[in-house]
């Protein structure tokens, strides 16, 4: 009954613990939490993560796992950053002003995503890798031609207006956060209102059965995987232009983040099942946890112990509801 | 029907994507040696075999739980624990002993062992998140508890040093240089060895290879199987336990926050060896061609002249050829 | 009868207050071949788990060699000789044919270590008593289905057995191997050893069976003797409805122009030369055991399965089939063989499993999902096809297999096709959902769908077909008008076959 109940009302309940979250922190940190900067900082501190863990949920409704998506942001944001530094087609620089560098630096940082996202659809698709082992090796490919290419060193220094798509503000609103709303809303639009939405979710909960229906299997997996690529590569614009640097290895601890979030939200990664609402606010449930344990000064390790620990809770939680609402039909002989 | 017999004998001891890596094992070691003759001196070979002697070790963990159907992706952190808790358990109680410092690191390789072993077999949460959380719990509690304070050749115990030095024997080579066979290897030699008792002689064994293959099955059939999987868990727990005390005899340098971060580098020559990720298939004899083809690459780059950054970008590689390769293959016997 | 093995007496079993056995008594003799059938939902199952001592009764008492056990433990029941497999047979698929063999006994036996020389020696043992012959090391992944089966008989002879227990043997096998498993089990007849099959398909059941029991709703409807019943009798008596059949009758109403050729289609390892046309109209039925080419030919037509050569023409135009999105698009219906697999997302919706094929038909002009059609147009469906579900929300995996049957097949209908491929539309289906079924599949050719029925059940294809195909390892052997044969003559002509 419990098990039934905490499925029905996963969506609520996550909702209900992400206002008591909310409130437990306000009463806890009088002053500290609930003031304009700080919920600026924690706007423009979502979208990163929260970019990252829409492209990990995607590639696990199709039942697969994308581990490369750090990885892919890290190469486009090298790829754009050298663009901006002039390292790459300094002409640019020159006659035609900031704004076409810009322009070219971000066009450039999504190419090379939804490139490394055709990398990974290929060997998942036609290639039958398996999605874990697929994406750990592109994991290290990519983040290894990053490696490559700026032997190991960040770059930094990027245009001021560059700067703006991370730092800058619309009317008090962060520009990642409203880059973020914009991303959710496509997304959502994507996954509940189109055929490629609909048949990624039919192919998630049975590929086989997607097939003998008529669906392209592989084209809509080697289009997730794209997608994901893409929201990794959207994230590494705003990484890159918050920290106005770029270092390979920058944002390793997301991975972490981005996969709880998504059990958190909701997504089954055995495929099929999650919706991006539950997906938001597990974000932002995550969110709101992490400046209160900023304020608190906990050390970086720490936190990755709590997140550790939630990821684990969550699917302990989820083991016993889904032992509760499905029958064992398991048969034991001796 | 005496070559059809002897090609049979031949496929007992190397499969034949076994045999397809030692031949390109070969064949690099002598392109290698090509470009530099001291590559394949056996002084060399003495130290490739003894740098990576920690690394095989925790390939054999992660490859016993592959075989079993999981991945654990926590050991780096386990490995690290073990290792940093034994050497300040040793400075703090004056203890100058590797034994002792054997027994703790294993002691706390088997107990984070035991825990992933619990989530995985009594709480059916799928491998990777399981141990994707337990490496960030283990990791963090031991910077936040532990500390994070590095601890330098000269403040290092004793018996870590002479441990590092210790070899089985030695020759002298014609230019009066000394090689020696370090212990590490002879270490490594032992667990595969042994792992490959487990594996082969032993109801334990044939139970990891039964649930990989089919977990309904072995249930049906009276195979404790969560009791397998705990073992399995606990088993990968100590290898990383050991393997942690000789990297820190290695490099002569205890950081607790080593290690961490190079999961792939491990988990790349299972996969290289033939094991299959969905369980059930993949030898020890696998796991050794891949751990030293692994080693050679890693070694030998700046020798062909790239540069040491292109590690982590051959490491994917390899991977992502090794896992194509075998994907590929599977789809062609199934016919589609 | 020979001396009693198995007694069961009076056994009821209830989960949660409904009645899944009631009073069941049932016998198996020394040597016996006894077959134990209905249809799903009977209490089948719970009769072999509780023989099996996986499942407690809730009264009466089960007697093995005349010992009498109130609380049969797991343990007791494999002591007593009594082995089952089920089936999917729990094989290892990635270990050697000796150790699968050998492996269960040795792990009863509580042992630690492995000594292969014993695995190797028990297993070539148990092959050459029952005269078959199978190499040892090779892993079972790679055996014939009928191979597998042989080796799970092999593993329960080791372990003492002297009444082993079939779960549904013959469903995946093909005609000859369903023999060879026949003379298997004759072989450990004479050795004294019994066998039940269990079973919810009626034509195997008549040539394997000395005697039949029969189950209905969880009650004992009789044992008989397998040479009183026909087909008729026992689908009367495991479903308690007289069957009333008409035959199909085949009107040239719709045109002569055939709607789809094939010409000398053929690939290798599955079908060679086919050769057929399908008129409007017209029910083709396709007989021919699993193993056949039926199933690869089926996914051929439908872009599944990439031919080696030979043609398809649809309408007189020849086209090349390479993906279900282009069969589909040409009118072409597929309903697979493996419904719970192939056939539907069990975890899905209704909603969601019958517009899956017709999505292109529930965008707006903004080429978005309107909810509200899909709503409407699953509706619909659900109607036309009366479809029992609790809610068009609710999960495929909630309905009974008669649904969700004709729920598969509403989701292609859905599609508007012009020739319907139906593979094995009645496995594990009840025979009054069977019947249902059969008369939309004569409906839908009455109005001019071509249709091509395969299926590896005589009766089913003798009454619903005007024209039969029996193929047998890749080749159309022989093509006939149902009008011109006895149901009987069909039956002999495939048997001797």
């Amino acid at each position: 009954m419990l098990g039934k109940y905490l499925k029905e009302t996963r969506t609520t309940t996550l909702f209900i613990l992400m206002v008591g979250a909310f409130v437990v922190m306000s009463v806890f940190l009088p002053g500290k939490f609930l003031t304009l900067s700080n919920f600026q900082s924690m706007s423009s501190q979502i979208p990163e993560f929260g970019l990252l863990a829409i492209a990990i949920m995607l590639a696990m409704l199709t039942g697969g796992i994308d581990l490369s998506v750090i990885s892919i942001a890290n190469l486009a944001g090298v790829g754009a950053a050298l663009i901006l530094t002039g390292s790459l087609f300094p002409q640019l620089g020159g006659g035609y002003g900031e704004i076409l560098v810009i322009i070219v630096a971000i066009l450039f940082a999504l190419v090379i995503s939804l490139l490394c996202g055709l990398v990974n659809g290929f060997l998942i698709a036609y290639i039958e890798a398996p999605a874990i082992l697929a994406t750990l090796g592109t994991m290290s490919i990519f983040s290894g031609i990053a490696i490559v290419i700026t032997r190991g060193y960040g770059i930094t220094g990027f245009p001021e207006s560059f700067l703006f798509i991370g730092n800058g503000t619309i009317f008090s609103i962060p520009m990642p956060l409203i880059i973020f709303i914009f991303c959710v809303l496509i997304m959502a639009l994507i996954l509940n209102k189109t055929s490629f939405g609909f048949n990624l979710y039919m192919l998630g909960s049975n590929p086989i059965a997607s097939r003998f229906s008529g669906i392209n299997n592989r084209g809509i997996l080697v289009r997730t995987y794209m997608l994901s690529g893409f929201y990794a590569g959207l994230a590494s614009i705003i990484m890159i232009s918050r920290v106005n640097s770029i270092r390979p290895g920058y944002g390793s601890a997301y991975l972490l983040q981005a996969i709880l979030v998504c059990v958190l939200g909701g997504v089954d990664p055995s495929g099929g099942y999650g919706n991006i609402s539950g997906l938001v606010i597990g974000i932002i449930m995550l969110q709101i946890l992490q400046s209160g344990f900023n304020i608190l000064a906990f050390s970086p390790f720490s936190k990755n112990v709590i997140w550790g620990l939630m990821l684990i809770l969550v699917m302990v939680l989820n083991f016993y509801s889904s032992s509760f609402s499905k029958r064992p039909k398991k048969l034991k002989i001796q | 029907m005496m070559t059809n017999n002897k090609n049979i004998q031949i496929q007992k001891i190397f499969s034949q994507s076994e045999v397809y890596l030692l031949l390109i094992i070969i064949i690099y070691s002598v392109f290698v040696a090509f470009l530099n003759p001291s590559f394949l001196s056996l002084g060399n070979l003495f130290n490739l075999s003894k740098s990576s002697a920690s690394m095989g070790i925790l390939a054999i963990g992660v490859f016993v739980v592959l075989l079993s159907g999981g991945i654990d992706i926590s050991f780096t952190a386990i490995a690290i624990s073990g290792e940093y808790i034994a050497v300040n358990v040793l400075l703090a109680s004056g203890v100058d002993n590797i034994f002792f410092a054997f027994l703790i690191s294993c002691l706390v390789g088997v107990s984070l062992g035991a825990i992933n072993g619990l989530l995985v077999s009594y709480f059916k949460i799928p491998t990777l998140i399981a141990t994707l959380g337990t490496l960030n719990i283990f990791h963090g509690l031991l910077l936040t508890v532990v500390g994070t304070k590095a601890i330098n050749s000269a403040q290092l115990p004793d018996c870590f040093k002479a441990f590092g030095a210790t070899n089985v024997f030695t020759l002298t080579g014609s230019d009066g240089v000394r090689y020696g066979l370090s212990v590490f290897t002879v270490m490594f030699i032992v667990i595969a060895l042994l792992t490959w008792l487990i594996l082969k002689y032993t109801m334990l064994g044939r139970g990891i290879y039964a649930i990989g293959g089919d977990v309904e099955a072995a249930e049906r059939a009276g195979l404790n199987v969560s009791r397998i999987k705990f073992f399995v868990y606990c088993y990968a727990g100590i290898l990383a336990g050991i393997a942690g005390i000789i990297h820190v005899s290695l490099i002569r340098y205890s950081n607790p926050t080593y290690l961490v971060g190079t999961e792939l580098s491990v988990i790349a020559p299972v996969v290289l060896g033939g094991t299959r990720i969905t369980g059930g298939v993949g030898t020890v004899i696998g796991t050794i061609l891949g751990v030293a083809m692994i080693t050679l690459l890693n070694n030998s780059l700046i020798l062909i002249g790239l540069s040491s950054f292109w590690q982590e970008f051959f490491t994917g590689l390899i991977v992502a050829i090794s896992v194509s390769l075998s994907s590929y293959q599977s789809r062609k016997s199934m016919g589609i | 009868m020979a001396e009693e093995l198995l007694k069961i007496q009076n056994v009821s079993k209830s989960y949660a207050g409904v009645r899944a056995l009631d009073n069941v008594n049932m016998s198996i003799g020394k040597g016996e071949v006894h077959c134990l059938v209905g249809e799903n939902g009977s209490g089948k199952s719970t009769l072999i788990k509780i023989i099996a001592g996986v499942v407690k009764p809730d009264e009466g008492e089960i007697i093995i060699n005349g010992k009498t056990f109130r609380n049969l433990r797991p343990i007791d029941s494999i002591n007593e000789g009594i082995q089952v497999i089920y089936q999917d047979l729990s094989l290892f698929p990635n270990l050697s044919v000796a150790e699968n063999i050998s492996l269960n006994q040795l792990i009863v036996e509580k042992r630690r270590l492995i000594n292969w020389k014993e695995i190797k020696d028990i297993a070539k043992k148990e092959l050459s008593n029952i005269n078959r012959e199978i190499n040892l090391s090779e892993r079972v992944e790679n055996l014939s289905i009928a191979n597998k089966q042989l080796v799970a008989i092999c593993r329960a002879l080791i372990q003492n057995a002297k009444l082993i227990i079939m779960d549904e043997p013959t469903t995946a096998i093909t005609k000859r191997e369903i023999d060879y498993l026949l003379s298997v089990i004759l072989d450990l007849k004479k050795r004294g050893i019994s066998t039940l099959f269990v079973s919810h398909k009626l034509s195997e059941v008549l040539q394997i069976a000395e005697r039949v029991t029969v189950l209905r709703d969880g009650k004992k409807i009789g044992d008989y003797s397998a040479d009183e019943l026909d087909y008729d009798t026992l689908s009367f008596y495991m479903s308690g409805k007289e069957v009333v059949s008409s035959p199909f009758s085949y009107e040239e109403k719709h045109g002569r122009k055939p709607m789809l050729e094939v010409k000398n289609l053929s690939k290798k390892g599955d079908f060679k030369d086919i050769s057929f046309k399908l008129k409007p109209g017209e029910i083709i039925g396709v007989i021919g055991p699993l193993g056949s080419g039926r199933t690869e030919l089926a996914l051929s037509l439908f872009g599944l399965n990439k031919p080696d050569s030979g043609e398809i023409y649809i309408n007189g135009q020849l086209v090349r089939m390479d993906s279900p999105q282009k069969a589909i698009s040409l009118g072409l219906s597929y309903l697979p063989e493996d419904r719970l697999h192939q056939g539907l997302f069990l975890r899905q919706s209704v909603q969601n499993n019958l517009v899956v094929t017709i999505l292109k038909k529930l965008l707006n002009k903004f080429k978005l999902l309107d909810h509200n059609k899909k709503y409407k147009y699953a509706k619909e469906w659900v109607n036309r096809l009366s479809i029992n579900v609790p809610s068009l929300e609710a999960a495929a995996q909630a309905l009974s297999g008669g649904n969700q049957q004709r729920l598969v097949i509403a989701k292609w209908l859905a599609t508007d096709p012009k020739i319907f491929i139906l593979d094995s539309p009645t496995v594990g289906i009840d025979i009054a959902s069977k019947n249902n079924i059969h008369n939309i599949i004569k409906q839908l050719a009455r109005e001019g769908m071509g249709i091509i029925m395969i299926s590896d059940e005589a009766p089913e294809i003798f009454r619903n077909c005007n024209r039969i195909m029996v193929m047998i390892d890749g080749s159309i052997v022989r093509e006939l008008n149902t009008v011109d044969i006895t149901e009987d003559e069909l039956f002999d002509m495939l048997s001797s076959n």
